[in-house]
């Protein structure tokens, strides 16, 4: 009876299943046009084809994905509640998807009233969603590293949606912005200040909590989120000052911090106590190996900038942070909270007399799994497309959609057996 | 287990949910009047807090060095 009053902080599960669910399809549609465009895509990341796929990728999946959880979590991992978590989940959904498609068909066409439309309905819906955000966590002291670490990203998806704009509008109507300086700038709020940011304070709690492991130490988890805003801060100073010396000193710094956070992690996963490594353990190791390659990567272009001249680097860069190391944490993360929360849903609906189905009845290692290799080989093309866009860049693509389909079918599959597991529920209760 | 602040302690930094949840609630049930429980935890618990607000416990919470959430909650 007690367990049930926890529940009561939880929005519906529509609010964030129905950014799960969607998800997927963006990184399905990313991998389709790699499949369509083929090898001219890679050529450059100025590329209208390049550009589009990645902001299905960022924006479509991994954004798509944050949100919905952040609605989902807000309550849980900081005490903030959100006023009706349905309607905001309807409006952020929607503005999200259609914003999406359009920018994606504004750099694909290079329409400017696409582009510009996309980027004010995009940044029209962050702003709603910052705003809801804001007013839950008012009055909310930051009490541990998470609370903390939830606020500055949020500071930092305010900084790359705000770039983003200027970037759209500069694109679409031809404003004379140093595009490359800034495009580096967003990429690195986005990865670095939001996405990054949000995934260490996540990790700060789901880290010990589903793979049993140590808790992360206190110091330096209060102090990363803010060594990240201070530097992409100093970053962005930089790009204000024209300082190319000052750019370098904060992105390999940067890159230092985000190394130090991978590899911290994966010594307390060494030391975990779950015997079994499920598909979330293993999602979550080859993120964190990619990213640490990834942020090398960014660490040796910041000491010898002639290295990111070098054919391919940047894209290789871009797939191996994006689709080798958020991609990976993100999909380990929705099996986990969707195979949870459809627990956690029964279970408060059979009222303490019908017990819930266990969460692998959901969700079975066995089909993430597979799937998870599916992923692996698709990442394995992506790498190799850069190095052999004519013979891979097709086949990468194809597997990239096929992997993400299979996301897809794997999360409904576990949506239509938590619908049935709940009918068979009602029957029994209506028979007690 | 026994700590400094009190004997009646719930070490849930390796439970799955909702283990640490029901762990507390059962221990609740169990202290005397002005007794005092600890549990440990590697998160802050949320929605306890909120449960044992409404049921008006109150509770004070310390993170440790080592990341260790300790939270003392008075019957």
């Amino acid at each position: 009876m007690q367990a049930l009053l926890s529940f009561e902080n939880a929005p519906p599960f529509a609010a964030p299943l129905r950014f799960f669910l969607t998800a997927p399809l963006f990184a399905v549609l990313a991998g389709l046009l790699l499949a369509w465009s083929g090898p001219q895509l890679m050529a450059s990341r100025w590329m209208p084809g390049a550009l589009a796929a990645t902001h299905l990728v960022t924006v479509g999946f991994m954004l798509q994905v944050m949100l919905g959880a952040l609605i989902q979590i807000l309550p849980v991992v900081a005490g903030a509640n959100l006023r009706r978590p349905l309607l905001v989940a309807r409006i952020v959904h929607v503005g999200l998807s259609v914003g999406t498609l359009m920018l994606a068909a504004g750099f694909l066409a290079g329409t400017p009233w696409l582009l510009s439309t996309a980027a004010l309905l995009l940044g029209s819906t962050l702003l709603y969603f910052l705003a809801v955000c804001a007013q839950a966590l008012l009055g909310v002291p930051s009490t541990s590293p998470t609370i903390r670490g939830l606020k500055l990203a949020l500071v930092g998806l305010a900084a790359v949606v705000g770039l983003g704009i200027v970037m759209a509008l500069a694109l679409a109507y031809g404003w004379p912005v140093p595009l490359s300086a800034l495009a580096d700038l967003h990429a690195g709020w986005g990865l670095g200040g939001w996405a990054g940011v949000l995934l260490v304070a996540m990790a700060y709690v789901v880290v010990p909590m589903f793979q049993l492991t140590p808790g992360y130490p206190a110091r330096p988890s209060w102090w990363f989120p803010v060594a990240m805003l201070t530097l992409l801060l100093l970053w962005s100073a930089a790009v204000l000052a024209n300082l190319a010396w000052l750019i370098r000193v904060s992105q390999a710094l940067a890159a230092i911090a985000g190394i130090a956070f991978c590899v911290l992690t994966l010594r307390l996963q060494a030391k975990r106590r779950r015997a079994r490594a499920d598909a979330t353990y293993r999602y979550w190791q080859l993120g964190l190996s990619a990213s640490v390659l990834a942020l090398l990567m960014l660490l040796v272009s910041s000491a010898w900038p002639a290295a990111s001249e070098q054919n391919g680097w940047t894209i290789g860069f871009g797939i191996l942070i994006v689709a080798g190391g958020f991609l990976p944490f993100i999909t380990g993360m929705l099996y986990k909270i969707s195979a949870f929360l459809s627990w956690l849903h029964l279970q408060n609906f059979g009222q303490a007399k019908i017990p819930a189905p266990a969460m692998n009845k959901i969700l079975s290692d066995n089909d993430t799994h597979r799937q998870m290799l599916a992923y692996v080989a698709a990442l394995a093309l992506l790498l190799g497309a850069v190095i052999l866009p004519d013979w891979l860049a097709r086949p990468a693509g194809l597997a990239f959609a096929a992997a993400n389909g299979w996301l897809f079918w794997n999360l409904a599959n576990a949506v239509r057996r938590y619908r049935l597991a709940q009918a068979d529920m009602a029957e029994k209760l209506a028979a007690l | 287990m026994t700590h400094p602040k009190t004997p009646h302690v719930v070490d849930a930094r390796y439970m799955e949910p909702p283990g640490p949840f029901v762990a507390t609630m059962e221990m609740l049930d169990t202290l005397k009047e002005g007794e005092k429980m600890l549990l440990l935890l590697f998160r802050e618990p949320h929605p306890l807090y909120k449960v044992l607000r409404q049921n008006g416990h109150d509770y004070e919470t310390e993170l440790m060095p080592d990341g260790t959430f300790e939270i003392l909650i008075s019957r």
